[in-house]
């Protein structure tokens, strides 16, 4: 490539990452105007509800539906609302699908009731759709659709947004860069992408912030006005008599302060609130999760959607400087690499960033508790200080003794048969050991949950499950018995692989049959034995089937936390305590721990062999 | 050091190959006996009944006056060289030298000295703290010889412990093997298929095929007088080239036997029919087309520098002539053919000699 054609291109690669990054920017953007219109427009609805008098509290008229409204009411209450000063967005009522607010304006079809009735809400040509309900809040009676007037998007002139400049200066930049082959290029490259992506960002939490100001500051402007419309008998409105209109906020006795919205930190949570006049002297506080306090995710995405430049210009790069044959083997590799290595970054690096996530925030069950504020390593803090953390982890080391003792079974096993290779009693032997460790586990524990149950097999009338003396022991027994045949069938491919030539120089030398294993095959099979071990405590340390099958994880009341293992507590912090934050910290505590071990393993037992 | 005797040795394997069939052999005390015989003849079998580490089907092994045949191998004080010399890779040079003196339980002092004494005479104290997947391959087979030596057993097995030196090395490591079966005066059973090993190193050749014992003698006695078709064409280098004939009268000018193409006069009075002809390479000759016992084509020509290998066809039949220095002769062409009429051997239609 000329160096003109590789400007053109590293150029082209600034201009396709900017181009993305502006546009996935854009798309937050209206998410978030989106999420706003939805919210006034259901704040609206509620409004209505609360403000149209109930039909019955009218004599002599005709006989209105009895749970709808009083059209020519409703009528009154939406036509108010475009009298409303200071709404940031028009709003149209519908009553059926019949527009009240504008009457010339197009009626809605009578399926999209239907769909508002089952989805909720709806986004049409920019108009956000949701159901207006009867006082029962049951069946749909008509809708509520709210178009957000546009707004300035930046501070900049013209309304302007950070991230169109950004992007302009980034682009720019690289362009400069490549044609004029400066020498600061890969540093050039990151900073323009790194500025593009925070001014995009900029622009994002921007709108994030303008969706939940401008809610705040329409719904005080619907506050203050149910507050002189809420219908008779009522005469000094109250908080609780508001609160219909503000299903997911909070609102609260207040001081005069002036109207526009402000960021307070209010039992060190963040809220966005709002001071509301609902009578001579009588304030009230509105308050509100600030949406751009949870951002963060977006500065990853655009961050990544920001350095696809430099890391396209860093491809271009090595394609040039790769010879073809190379460039080629290269790509074919990572072709076939790519599925495997998006999997695992999907199924497992992605998990374990979530759980780092997780771990350093508390995070409870969705209905129950909204609010996961981040609470730095507490979480952490918690599970060191909680005894069960430490019951579970003696347990779990107890529990995984179990595998030296099988890995002696198992080899000893292995070298009863290496003699019988050929007969079909060695293959019957071999299958019958290699079954417990293909059969499905919850079955094999179900086996064995009947053969622990007290008075079966002659074992006496102790009942060795829910005895806290044994409940571990029997767990120990179970796995002991279903992991030998693996490891039986990996010794006895280790033992083939160690030279005949090797035991038999050792016959001639005139070592015994116990010699030539402590001297000849135990240190040739060092690699194997490790595997086997290494792998062996892993799957120990992570036992849960067995202890949920057969303890229903060690938590309940008969064992006593006696076979409380690692797993099962983090399950049960999960899960039991609806407390993922906790599970996380826990897991990832387990992890580290685990890490350690296995080094330490390797470490310790870990020297190569050579064979000659 | 002791004999070793073989009493009709035979070993039949669970898949029903006969290995060894009724093997009878005699090694004396001190001797160097080399097994010689193509691979698959039975020779590292016959070897390893000897060390105990196969069971005969029937006969008897004898190491001195003992009767082994059934003992283990620990206990028939023999050494043995493994082929691919089976050096314990998990222990270093001086590990592995020490190992059959310690299992025979010698004291710690006793075996360092002896570990060193052997180590040196092989001239691998420097690499004593090695392990073998660091020496060389020569280093390594110099070790494995160390491991057999340290014990001073009655016997000492090779399993063609040279063959994956390269040609340099294997030059130079028989030399050392002469000389130390000298100096130690060892009985030595040495097992091989190449037979110039055999011609150099045996003090005695045993040749062995299909599982037989061919012929047992020095090294002139088997390549002047093989005992049989087999031995003739498996000793030397080439071989002797074995032409199927046939031995018929020819009017005054007495017998001849025509095999191929040609037509060789002999002075053989009492054979009529079919009959394998032997000649060595180095007894056959080129002339002019028509001039000698028969034409041939030339297939092959590998100049050796200082002898030049011709392989013929002589009317079908594969002839070899192994000639002095480098020679003018064409792939393709034609030639004749002379032999040495008086260093023919005549062997019958089922390969044993005819006087």
């Amino acid at each position: 490539m000329t160096w003109r054609g590789w400007a053109v291109a590293t150029t082209a690669a600034a201009v396709v990452a900017a181009a993305l990054t502006l546009s996935v920017a854009r798309w937050a953007e209206s998410r978030y105007e989106r999420a706003f219109a939805f919210r006034i427009a259901t704040t609206t609805a509620d409004y209505l509800a609360a403000v149209t008098p109930s039909p019955l509290t009218r004599r002599g008229s005709p006989p209105p539906p009895v749970t709808g409204y009083y059209l020519p009411q409703l009528l009154t209450q939406a036509r108010a609302l475009q009298t409303l000063p200071g709404l940031t967005s028009d709003v149209e009522v519908y009553h059926g699908t019949a527009p009240l607010v504008d009457a010339t304006a197009p009626p809605l079809f009578p399926d999209d009731l239907e769909r508002l009735a089952s989805e909720g809400r709806a986004w049409r040509d920019g108009v956000a759709l949701v159901p207006l309900k009867d006082r029962h809040n049951q069946d749909v009676v008509g809708a509520v659709a709210v178009r957000p007037r546009p707004t300035p998007r930046g501070p900049l002139p013209g309304g302007m947004g950070f991230a169109f400049p950004a992007a302009l200066l980034a682009v720019g930049g690289a362009a400069a860069i490549a044609f004029r082959q400066r020498p600061l290029r890969r540093g050039g490259y990151a900073a323009a992408a790194l500025l593009l992506a925070i001014a995009a960002y900029a622009d994002v939490r921007g709108a994030a912030r303008r969706s939940a100001d401008r809610w705040l500051h329409d719904t005080r402007l619907l506050i203050q006005e149910a507050a002189t419309r809420l219908p008779a008998p009522r005469s000094r409105v109250a908080i609780p008599d508001l609160v219909s209109l503000i299903r997911d906020a909070e609102l609260v006795p207040g001081e005069p302060a002036e109207s526009a919205p402000r960021r307070l930190r209010i039992d060190g949570k963040r809220r966005a609130v709002v001071a509301v006049l609902i009578g001579p002297g009588r304030w009230v506080e509105l308050r509100t999760v600030p949406a751009e306090a949870y951002t963060a995710v977006w500065l990853v995405v655009l961050l990544g959607c920001a350095f696809l430049g430099p890391l396209g210009i860093l491809a271009l790069r090595w394609a040039e400087r790769t010879p073809r044959r190379q460039r080629r083997e290269a790509v074919i590799a990572w072709g076939f690499l790519s599925p495997a290595g998006l999997h695992l970054a999907l199924f497992s690096l992605g998990p374990l960033v979530f759980a780092l996530y997780l771990s350093l925030h508390r995070w409870g069950r969705e209905p129950v508790e909204p609010i996961r504020p981040f609470v730095g390593l507490a979480n952490f803090a918690a599970a060191l200080r909680d005894p069960l953390t430490w019951t579970s982890l003696r347990n779990t080391a107890v529990y995984s003794l179990y595998v030296p003792v099988s890995i002696a079974v198992a080899l000893a096993i292995a070298l009863a048969l290496r003699g019988y290779r050929r007969g079909w009693g060695a293959r019957v032997l071999r299958a019958a050991f290699l079954l417990p460790y293909v059969s499905s586990v919850v079955a094999v524990a179900l086996v064995w949950q009947r053969i622990y149950q007290a008075g079966s097999l002659g074992l006496g009338r102790v009942d060795w499950l829910s005895n806290p003396n044994t409940a571990l022991l029997a767990l120990m027994l179970l796995a002991l018995w279903a992991h030998v045949g693996g490891q039986i069938v990996v010794f006895l491919a280790g033992l083939e692989r160690i030279p005949e030539a090797y035991l038999d120089a050792a016959r001639i030398d005139g070592a015994n049959a116990w010699r030539r294993f402590w001297r000849i095959t135990f240190p040739l099979l060092r690699p194997v034995t490790l595997f086997v071990l290494v792998t062996g405590m892993i799957s120990a340390f992570q036992v849960f089937t067995y202890v949920y099958v057969l303890t229903r994880g060690g938590g309940g009341p008969l064992p006593q936390h006696t076979t409380d293992v690692a797993v099962s507590r983090i399950y049960q912090t999960a899960w039991g305590s609806q407390d993922f934050g906790g599970a996380s910290a826990l897991s990832l505590l387990f992890f580290l721990l685990m890490v350690a071990f296995t080094w330490a393993q390797l470490r310790l037992l870990g020297k190569q062999v050579e064979h000659a | 050091m002791a004999s070793v005797t073989l009493r009709r040795l035979s070993k039949v394997f669970d898949g029903g190959i006969q290995a060894l069939h009724h093997l009878s052999l005699d090694v004396r005390d001190g001797e160097l006996l080399v097994l010689l015989g193509p691979s698959g003849s039975g020779k590292t079998t016959a070897l390893r009944c000897i060390a105990g580490l196969e069971e005969p089907t029937s006969g008897d092994v004898l190491i001195g006056d003992r009767l082994v045949t059934h003992t283990p191998p620990a206990e028939r004080d023999v050494a043995m060289v493994f082929q691919n010399h089976a050096l314990y890779p998990h222990l270093s040079v001086r590990e592995n030298i020490a190992f059959p003196l310690e299992m025979r339980r010698v004291g710690d002092a006793q075996i360092a000295r002896r570990v060193v004494e052997a180590a040196t005479r092989l001239g691998l104290e420097d690499v004593l703290d090695r392990r073998p997947a660091q020496l060389s391959e020569g280093q390594r087979q110099r070790t494995a010889l160390g491991r057999a030596i340290v014990r001073g057993a009655q016997a000492f097995l090779l399993d063609e412990p040279l063959s994956r030196l390269d040609a340099k090395l294997r030059i130079e490591l028989r030399a050392e093997l002469l000389a130390l079966h000298r100096t130690l005066g060892a009985t030595m059973i040495y097992v091989t298929h190449d037979q110039i090993e055999a011609m150099t190193m045996g003090q005695r050749i045993a040749v062995l095929s299909e599982g037989r014992l061919r012929q047992v003698g020095t090294p002139a006695e088997v390549y002047e007088h093989p005992a049989d078709v087999h031995v003739a064409r498996f000793v030397g280098n080439p071989g002797m080239n074995v032409l199927q004939g046939r031995g018929r009268g020819m009017g005054e000018e007495g017998r001849v036997i025509e095999a191929g193409s040609l037509v060789i006069p002999v002075e053989l009075s009492t054979y009529e029919g079919e009959l394998q002809l032997g000649i060595r390479p180095e007894h056959v000759g080129l002339c002019a087309v028509n001039r000698g016992v028969g034409n041939a084509d030339v297939l092959v020509v590998e100049p050796l520098g200082s002898e030049t290998l011709v392989h013929l066809n002589a009317g079908g039949q594969a002839l070899v002539a192994r000639l002095p220095g480098f020679v003018d002769v064409r792939v393709g062409t034609r030639v004749g053919v002379k032999v040495d009429r008086r260093r023919l051997y005549l062997f019958d239609a089922a390969g044993a000699p005819l006087a």
